[in-house]
């Protein structure tokens, strides 16, 4: 079987990868060592791969890794800087947010896709994003409040 | 009271930074040279003898290390069940075995390269089955003529094999025949509940190997380590010494993980391979392949006096434990001997057969059997209520069970032998309805049902339910204690934090005993090499026999603590105090030294180890108490329930960490939820899943929630740590009864199946519909 | 799952892309969101063409006519004004149904339309709307209404026109959907359309219903039963028996047949009586 080179940039490095052509992005990256990645359902269904490609929350389970060629995918590992956790990772931490933990790093890739693009969102809209992350621990309550607090300090942060 | 500085307070996990970074400390992030991946071969028949077994194709395939079959291995009649030893479950599962008795049991393993290779190697495998009639129905197991499912004679503790009664329960305490003619009203009925699956968010996993000495290595999403060990060492015939657990972080097992699933055949496999082999299930495989929750037939029966008074309460239940009898008897021991004392009736009788059928295997999940009993008794009191026309607040705090009081059928009940009575010395259920019936309306919403349209009807309904913590006399757990140069504290228990957050309370508890502050411990769980034994976590044991033991190791070493202070200060330990990182006299002066002073003294100076470790377990199991309350919202139309607000107010004794149990509150109302309205594992007449994923068994997501409201009703234990409970099961028995009873006080109807689906709903209301034109 | 893909394309134009499936001769499939694909995870594909870089994402409305290309995303016409702005925006409100934030974000009009399922949700609207779809092979382009469209082995869906709705303030349009939780597949959906003149009669009307067929179908005779008559709770309540007495559907799984029959006219109900509020009418 053929391999291709795949070049992408994961966490704001460039990669160059060697692919087979029908491999997924969730096993791919998790056999790059991005283990936060996390493998749930293989369907789509439970949001536990999520990854960002373009700024934009997608199931890496479904995707192929062909397709992110030239592409921007963030993963949880990426999110801390240097070390300085993410307001909303501070905010799950202090909200008690996260309880097994398998399905925080998809929570809150969706949570940053959704506070970059509206930086003020309604509980209802809260939901709506992570809707498509399934969690069996905590029964979404403190996940959402932690993403509400998250958005009340990144928008101090940022001032007026 | 000494004043508390670390219990009670909502400190946040100590394992959180890893969770939020997607660290890589879960059983799958490993990479290991030469892993190979290992499958199982499921049965595509719910009954059936493998006649013929041909696997040389397989094992030629290029890439494949290892195929197995009955032939290949061991046969030692054991129980999955994670429970202390001996076992309460029947010993009839084989590591691979020549009949096959559910769609899913295992017909053979293979150990290859690559997932793809592995699939490939199953497919490879040759078998011809002599296919069997099936049991699918568990109304028909006990039938004359049925198909026997377990008629191996090397299969022991069955109750009664050729009736295919995998257990059999009987229990009474006074005489119900006797309490049922005292009575001025008796109502009687029926209830069915359903298979309802864990559904972790991280399927069943495990990764073998060989260490360099030999020993095999098993790194599993477990929540019983231990067991887990003793287990495999006797399936596969090793000492337990040449055996090595380990449990990562977990993501989720509810009970699901009680179990010893994979790790025996992973196990074999790596011995047959002499190489590392992964097995993890599918989601699919999760779903049919692993546990699920006993499906039962409730027939309950109460007399009442006209007072309101619970004279009499009966229940009696059929259960189906599937193929192989994993937790039969104490699930539905549980169902008997945790919900019917709930009332202080002075008959009580419980009587319970559960049968074998050829459908996936039931075991331990949240809640273990209450969930299917107060369904039923919490419905029944309802409408008990209503005949006597009682608001169901006022029948409850007439008749629950109250601080001093004995639950003597408890004594009875234990697992699966002779329990120990139960002593109530804890008990804040009035305040629990009080509360809980206030933050829900309850006064206002009783009797206004109309909606916001003519088709939305409302209305609101309760139950009270309680569980156990721990399982008296058998549930116990160990830590040790070690001290450090920098004052700091190694915690190593085998405690399973299975992601309730087992570490931190045990933390916590070790912390405040120590008179240290958190950051002061490290804790290490779950490692049956390097921490001492802990039979796990389940029977809500975590808090209060772990935390018992941790408390108790902490004390011992405070002590070795204050006799190196009472040195280095020259005082007597009588007149030392101890806190925030330091102990100091009790005096004017108040001379102190802090404990990294106390650690080097003792390390470089007198040349000793500050450490020691403790057991512990309990002869009673304090029961944490909860009262639910709902408001629902009814479409006429549609049948949709949709659950507007959900009130749990819950008394788990002193809460070592309020956010965390709040946590566990949401997370097990959560799941209550799907019980009650989405939730169901279906199979066809054939025995094989109709849904086993997601997009067929709903589970609730983000925007299916209702306004959750989480009330803390904090008691003081005397047999728990810092007067603990538990949390962590209670909650989920409530949601059912109480959406039930909501619906009832909404449209008139009592629905008494499992999951309340709008078609039931909708066929109800027509049912009432037509009865009334017919007046 | 797909270890047995030899080959993966990427093609940057449509010719490009439709020469790729003709040399793949029955072993190639088209690929864009990858969420019915990928789950569906065919053992004989041997080659994969990633068509999301071809140029067919566009949502563009020049004259009568709404284009929308087939790489559009659901989550792309959930924000679109344009689509927002046409028929009452039951297309964006349908799209907006399609699975999760994560689904959405990749899932595409044209492979919803490849796929045809019977509970497809943007197939009713479609219908109501008299959508035509295009899809082009090496000889060629094709249009054909939406109703008779089916995915072909070597032709490649590449734009859904939908000519302009009837408008004005005399218009009404909804969308209903019924599920068992928030995110989930139709039990039965519901896209219609209807507009009345001065004296409330309806002059135009469009019913169309999935979940409850082999494919989603418009209610022609109901439809039409409707036209020239007064619109009224009556009237509305007829419309619903007719397409309780019209629908074909079965007992799976997720609802017994009865259940989705009754539910047909529920939703038909409730969507005919949200088009007589937006269209003025007091019912």
């Amino acid at each position: 079987m053929k391999m291709m080179d795949l070049r992408v940039t994961v966490n704001g490095r460039p990669r160059a990868w060697s692919i087979a052509p029908g491999e997924l992005l969730l096993d791919v990256l998790r056999r790059e060592g991005f283990f936060g990645v996390k493998r749930g359902c293989e369907q789509g269904e439970c949001g536990a791969c999520t990854v960002l490609v373009n700024g934009r929350a997608v199931n890496s389970c479904l995707m192929f890794a062909a397709q992110v060629e030239g592409c921007d995918v963030l993963t949880i590992e990426g999110l801390a800087d240097n070390g300085k956790l993410h307001p909303i990772q501070e905010a799950f931490l202090d909200h008690g947010a996260a309880q097994c933990g398998f399905c925080t790093p998809g929570m809150i890739l969706s949570a940053k896709a959704l506070l970059d693009r509206n930086p003020h969102p309604t509980e209802a809209e809260v939901r709506e994003a992570m809707a498509g992350n399934l969690c069996r621990c905590t029964g979404y309550l403190k996940p959402v409040e932690a993403v509400l607090a998250a958005a009340a300090r990144v928008a101090e942060e940022v001032g007026p | 009271m000494r004043e508390r500085h670390v219990v009670g307070h909502n400190v946040r996990k100590v394992d959180g930074v890893a969770l939020v970074t997607g660290g890589p400390v879960f059983t799958d992030d490993v990479r290991i040279p030469g892993m190979l991946y290992g499958k199982i071969l499921p049965s595509p028949h719910a009954h059936a003898i493998v006649k013929h077994i041909h696997t040389a194709k397989a094992r030629a395939l290029a890439g494949v290390h290892a195929v197995l079959t009955y032939r290949d291995v061991p046969r030692v009649p054991h129980t999955t069940a994670g429970q202390a030893w001996p076992e309460p479950s029947p010993y009839d599962t084989y590591l691979l075995d020549s009949k096959m008795r559910f769609v899913g049991d295992r017909v053979a393993a293979v150990a290859a390269e690559s997932r793809a290779i592995a699939e490939e190697a199953l497919r490879l495998i040759d078998v011809e089955y002599d296919v069997l009639p099936a049991v699918i129905d568990m109304e028909q197991a006990m039938a004359p003529g049925a198909p026997v499912i377990h008629d191996e004679p090397d299969s022991t503790k069955i109750h009664d094999r050729s009736r295919n009664i995998a257990g059999y329960i009987l229990r009474e305490i006074g005489n119900v025949e006797e309490g049922f003619r005292e009575a001025d009203y008796i109502v009687e009925r029926e209830y069915r509940t359903h298979r309802q699956q864990h559904t972790p968010l991280e399927p069943h996993i495990t990764i073998c190997w060989l260490d360099p000495n030999g020993r095999l290595v098993i790194r599993s999403s477990t929540q019983v380590p231990y067991h887990c060990r003793r287990q495999v060492a006797m399936i596969l015939q090793m000492p337990v010494s040449r055996v090595h657990v380990i449990k990562p972080r977990i993501g989720g097992g509810f009970g699901g993980k009680q179990e010893m699933l994979l790790e025996d055949i992973c196990g074999a496999l790596t011995l047959a391979s002499r190489r590392p082999v992964k097995m993890e299930y599918t989601r699919e495989e999760e779903f049919y392949m692993a546990r699920s929750r006993h499906p039962q037939i409730l027939r309950m029966k109460m007399g009442v006096k006209r007072d309101g008074a619970v004279v009499a309460s009966q229940l009696t239940v059929l259960a189906t434990t599937g193929a192989y009898g994993s937790h039969a008897n104490t699930v539905q021991g549980n169902t008997g001997s945790k919900v019917l004392p709930l009332y202080r009736a002075p008959h009580m009788r419980f009587e319970c057969h559960v049968v074998y059928t050829n459908m996936p295997v039931a075991g331990a999940f949240r809640g273990y059997g209450c969930p299917q009993g107060f369904f039923a008794q919490e419905s029944l009191v309802d409408e008990i209520a209503e005949q006597l026309g009682m608001d169901p607040v006022e029948f409850h705090l007439q008749n629950a069970i109250r601080l001093g009081d004995t639950d003597k059928l408890s004594a009875q009940l234990g697992e699966g032998r002779e329990g120990l009575p139960r002593l109530v010395r804890s008990c804040g259920l009035p305040q629990c309805v009080e509360k809980a019936a206030a933050a829900i309306g309850w006064a206002e919403k009783r009797r206004v049902h109309n909606g916001p349209r003519p088709h939305l009807k409302r209305g609101v309904g309760m139950a009270c339910t309680m569980q156990g913590s721990g399982i008296a006399g058998v549930d116990w757990a160990s830590a040790f204690l070690k001290m450090n140069e920098d004052g700091s504290f190694f915690l190593q228990v085998g405690a399973s934090d299975v992601g309730g957050g087992a570490d931190t309370v045990l933390s916590q508890i070790a912390a405040e005993a120590l008179g240290v502050t958190l950051d002061k411990i490290v804790i290490a769980s779950g490692d049956t090499d390097t921490t001492p034994f802990d039979v796990g976590a389940y029977a809500s044991s975590t808090t209060i026999i772990s935390g018992g033991a941790v408390k108790k190791a902490a004390e011992k070493v405070l002590a070795q603590v204050l006799a190196v202070a009472a040195q280095l200060l020259e005082t007597p330990v009588e007149k030392l105090g101890w806190g925030n990182n330091e102990v100091f006299t009790l005096c004017e002066c108040r001379k102190a030294v802090n404990m990294t002073e106390i650690a080097m003294h003792a390390m470089y100076k007198e040349k000793f180890q500050i450490m020691d470790g403790a057991s512990h377990f309990n002869t009673d199991s304090p029961p944490p108490f909860c009262a639910t309350f709902a408001e629902v919202e009814v479409d006429t139309e549609t049948g949709q329930v949709r659950v507007l607000h959900l009130a749990t107010a819950v008394d788990p004794g002193v809460a070592v960490n309020p956010m965390q149990a709040e946590g566990q509150v949401e997370g097990a109302v959560t799941q209550g939820l799907g019980y009650a309205l989405t939730e169901e594992l279906l199979l066809d007449g054939a025995g094989r899943p109709l849904n086993p994923n997601f997009l067929d068994y709903k589970i609730f997501s983000a925007m299916d929630m209702p306004k959750l409201t989480t009330i803390l009703v904090e008691t003081d234990e005397p047999l728990g740590p810092f007067g603990a409970k538990s949390i962590s099961e209670v909650p989920i028995n409530g949601p059912a009864p109480a959406i039930a009873n909501a619906i009832y006080n909404a449209v008139g109807v009592r629905i008494r199946k499992l999951p309340i689906r709008p078609e039931d709903v909708l066929h109800a209301l027509g049912a009432q519909a037509e009865a009334c034109a017919t007046i | 799952m797909f270890e047995k893909v030899e080959a993966f394309h990427r093609p940057t134009s449509i010719r490009e892309a439709i020469r790729l499936l003709e040399g793949g001769t029955g072993r190639a499939e088209v690929v864009a969101g990858g969420t019915d694909l990928v789950v569906a995870a065919n053992s004989t594909t041997r080659i994969l063409i990633d068509i999301t870089r071809a140029g067919l994402s566009y949502i563009r409305k020049a004259g009568g006519t709404c284009t929308i290309g087939a790489t559009t995303t659901m989550a792309e016409l959930e924000a679109s004004s344009v689509i927002r702005g046409l028929a009452g925006g039951i297309l964006a409100r349908a799209a907006a149904t399609c699975g999760s934030v994560q689904i959405r974000n990749v899932a595409t009009l044209g492979g919803n339309l490849a796929n045809g399922s019977s509970a497809a949700d943007v197939a009713p609207v479609l219908l109501a709307l008299d959508a035509t779809v295009v899809s082009a092979d090496p000889n060629g382009r094709r249009q054909l209404p939406v109703a008779e469209y089916r995915k072909l082995v070597r032709s490649l869906l590449i734009e859904v026109l939908i000519p302009n709705p009837p408008g004005g303030k005399r218009c009404g349009w909804s969308f209903q959907k019924l599920g068992r939780t928030a995110l989930d597949i139709s039990l039965v959906n519901v896209a219609a359309g209807l507009k009345v003149d001065a004296s409330q009669r309806v002059t135009w009307a469009r019913i169309a219903l999935g979940a409850v067929a082999p494919k989603a179908i418009r209610m022609a005779t109901v439809e039409e039963h409707m036209k020239g008559r007064m619109l009224s709770a009556v009237s509305i309540a007829e419309a619903a028996e007719g397409v309780m007495r019209a629908v074909r559907p079965i007992t799976d799984i997720r609802a017994s047949a009865d259940y989705r029959r009754e539910m047909s006219g529920v939703l038909v109900r409730r969507a005919l009586g949200e088009c007589a509020a937006q269209a003025g009418v007091a019912l």
